[in-house]
């Protein structure tokens, strides 16, 4: 009996000593696929449902969903919208972060406080800051047109939030705030790490700024850019908050992004499998896009 | 012997049966929730003033006078379909008692979410008071299929309030007679709206304007439904259930809004509830279309309440007039019933709750709730001595609420009408963006009938038919 359990012992012993590996990371795999995986199979499984606000028809209806996302105009033009604004927020961020980055690479006084001064924004709750730029941008309360009104000499009543002309010109203004001190950290980390005896070294040689910039500074970033660039081209790609709080996606669906227009199928009009659908698409065309992204900064290496 | 006990027998029963009968419902519903002592249910209000009715008077009342306690979940009006749809979905039976939009019933007991409330009603009596429920409400916002499904609480209608102490200055009267032929008074007509608000603003803007009122597109719904069908607009086609909100009514009426806005302060596309208030409170405006609170509050009642601290001090008490809005059918514009959640673990004590609430006794008090925005929708509340009292001006008020109730117009209700209403909002939001009105309605009527081809022409129909038949669909 003894010998049974011995030999059932040293079997479990070898057993752990081969997949001692496997056994390590399990925990980590099983959390994985329980709250990474299973959402995502679970949405696949509904996406080929018909579940809506009247009917919860949990068999198997094909394509259905996936044939309609191709008619839905309104769709595609939220996902023009999303593009326009990945397309003019992303490089604006990108430009502005690195001006300010340069800015503070050298020693001042008060740096570090101007520092976390212009970090601020990025605390905030993106409802909140949104939600604080309607108020900035309010045509009766709001200062922006009273500022304005103040330069030009006479009362200005632009509707920010309204008016097709603003609509876009506000939302990347509060868009810009909150988010250009994000990349400008990452920036200026990734600047203060750069070796500065190959920067002396091109100043001794008469490098001027501007070439010391391209040919050593933005190279020896490129990496942490590229980073930067994709977590700020991911966040833009689902934004959301920022313009529900200032337009809702108005006038009509001028300023609808893909996000908002899934929370209106999805969470105001009960499309459920529609909206599992398109989320589909988005992760299709986001995995698309991001691996091209990746192959083209040669980052996968 | 025998006859004499019977007699006495007799003579009790008939006693206990009439002391039964002079209970009032209101008490009815307190005896029987006595039982329920100790435990809680919840009710989902609408967020903001509306609540405070539950959490500062019918709440701790309720609780002193059965040991039940009320939490009161608040929900933005915005969201309170979503939140009732999906609870109910999931099954949590997290919520006992709902407020629920009337135009929204149809779609909340299709989905099964609404508990037929008839057997309760029978028994705990509560038939008779239903029946003094102002007609409007009583007959069209309790039954969905000829079954009771909530109890109307709320009368929400859109009243034009206007500044008597301005219509009736002999100069402006004069001048505007002089211009325009006819007597400055309360416009009954669009096209006089815009000529008595031109009149004042060419008059007196910037201190004041002729007119403000909601634009936001949340309301602007009810603006376009009120007056498309005053001035004689279908929403669709009876037989083929194309929607027909583009023809030349519908373009009208759009054109009408936008040009309105041009004798309106600057900016007005943007004002909401707050901002249609602050103005007309502070004297900014001659005129504006709104729900009842806004003539209570002008008049200056109730807004020593400390609840009511952010409502500006009125500037206009004593000087406002009332009337129906141009057409004469107001827009009942939202309202509330009360209603049972169909997966609430404790129905009866729910419904005890919403009887009592919603009884002759308790509404002819909450109604008259300084703070809360309960407006009258019982017969006794419009007659009733104590509220006409409250303030100079309350009879007429009442008188123009009691004249409201009759002629006003149901919110449009059909299958889904969230649906058809999201794109009204985004086309309200588009007509103040400054595009076509007649291409706007175009695209509504593409996508209303998309809608429709998608839920079904037949079961579409069904349900507009059944709304387009009852009196108040469209004005008389």
């Amino acid at each position: 009996m003894s010998t049974l359990a011995n030999d059932s012992g040293s079997r479990m012993n070898r057993f752990a000593d081969r997949n001692f590996k496997y056994l390590v990371i399990a925990p980590a795999v099983l959390i994985l696929l329980l709250f990474g995986i299973f959402p995502l199979v679970y949405t696949l499984l509904v996406s080929f449902q018909n579940i809506n606000m009247m009917e919860t028809d949990t068999s198997f209806s094909g394509l259905l969903q996936y044939r309609q996302l191709f008619s839905d105009i309104r769709l595609w033009e939220s996902l023009g919208h999303t593009l326009l604004i990945v397309a003019i927020a992303l490089p604006i961020e990108l430009i502005a972060g690195l001006m300010m980055a340069l800015l503070f690479l050298d020693r001042m006084p008060g740096r570090q406080i101007f520092v976390a001064l212009l970090v601020l924004p990025t605390m905030i709750a993106p409802i909140v800051a949104g939600a604080t730029w309607r108020l900035l941008f309010d045509n009766r309360f709001g200062p922006i047109n009273q500022v304005l009104g103040w330069i030009t000499g006479e009362p200005q009543a632009i509707l920010w939030t309204i008016r097709p002309e603003y609509v876009y010109p506000a939302i990347f203004i509060a868009e810009v705030w909150q988010w250009t001190p994000f990349m400008f950290l990452i920036l200026l980390a990734a600047m203060s790490n750069v070796d500065t005896s190959l920067t002396e070294a091109a100043e001794i040689d008469g490098a001027s700024r501007l070439r010391i910039f391209f040919k050593i500074m933005l190279p020896a970033i490129w990496s942490v850019m590229t980073i930067a660039l994709l977590i700020r081209g991911l966040d833009l790609f689902r934004i959301f908050d920022v313009i529900w709080a200032l337009t809702q996606g108005g006038p009509g669906t001028k300023t609808e992004t893909i996000s908002i227009y899934a929370y209106i199928q999805g969470f105001r009009q009960f499309e459920t499998s529609y909206t599992a659908a398109m989320a589909f698409l988005v992760i299709f065309l986001l995995t698309i896009a991001v691996m091209f992204a990746l192959k083209r900064m040669e980052f996968v290496r | 012997m025998k006859t004499l006990i019977s007699l006495v027998a007799g003579a009790a029963l008939i006693a206990t049966a009439t002391a039964a009968r002079a209970q009032s419902a209101a008490d009815r519903a307190v005896e029987a929730a006595k039982k329920y002592a100790g435990s809680e249910i919840s009710i989902v209000w609408e967020a903001g003033l509306q609540s405070l009715d539950p959490l500062n008077f019918s709440g701790p009342k309720w609780e002193e006078l059965t040991g039940i306690k009320v939490k009161v979940i608040e929900v933005p009006t915005s969201e309170m379909f979503t939140k009732i749809l999906q609870e109910h979905r999931a099954g949590t039976g997290a919520y006992d008692a709902l407020n629920v939009i009337p135009s929204w019933m149809p779609d909340l007991v299709n989905a099964g979410a609404l508990e037929e409330l008839d057997a309760y009603v029978d028994k705990y009596g509560y038939r008779a008071e239903l029946d003094s429920i102002a007609p409007t409400y009583r007959d069209n916002q309790m039954k969905v299929d000829g079954k009771i499904y909530g109890f109307p609480d709320d009368g929400d209608l859109f009243i034009l309030y206007y500044r008597k102490d301005l219509f009736e200055d002999p100069a402006n009267m004069a001048e505007f007679k002089a211009k325009h032929g006819y007597d400055l008074a309360a416009p009954v007509t669009w096209e006089q709206y815009a000529d008595i608000g031109q009149f004042f603003t060419d008059k007196f803007a910037p201190k004041i304007y002729g007119a403000g009122q909601f634009r936001q597109p949340a309301y602007g719904i009810w603006m376009f439904e009120e007056r498309f069908r005053n001035t004689g607009g279908k929403f669709f086609d009876a037989d083929t259930m194309r929607a027909t909100v583009n023809g030349d009514i519908g373009v009208a009426a759009f054109e009408g809004m936008r040009n309105d806005n041009k004798f309106m302060p600057p900016g007005v596309e943007s004002w909401g509830f707050v901002e249609a208030l602050s103005a007309f409170l502070a004297g900014d405006i001659a005129m504006t279309i709104s729900w009842p609170p806004f003539g209570r509050w002008a008049a200056g009642y109730g807004t020593d309440d400390s609840a009511l601290s952010w409502v500006p001090k009125t500037t206009i008490a004593d000087k406002v007039g009332y009337a129906l809005p141009p057409g004469g059918s107001p827009q009942l514009a939202a309202g509330f019933s009360l209603s049972v959640s169909s997966s609430s673990p404790d129905k009866e004590a729910a419904y005890l709750f919403i009887q009592w609430l919603n009884s002759e006794e308790i509404s002819l008090q909450r109604v008259q709730l300084p703070y809360a925005l309960r407006d009258p929708f019982r017969e006794s509340h419009f007659t009733n001595p104590e509220y006409l009292s409250r303030w100079k001006d309350a009879p007429a008020y009442l008188k123009t609420l009691r004249a409201g109730a009759d002629s006003g117009l149901l919110d449009l209700s059909i299958l889904q009408i969230d649906k058809y209403e999201e794109v009204l909002r985004q086309a309200t939001s588009r007509l103040w963006g400054g595009e076509d009105s007649q291409a706007i309605l175009n695209d509504v009527a593409t996508q209303w009938d998309a809608l429709t081809d998608r839920i079904g022409v037949d079961k579409q129909r069904a349900a507009y038919t059944d709304w387009a038949s009852k009196p108040n669909a469209y004005p008389n």
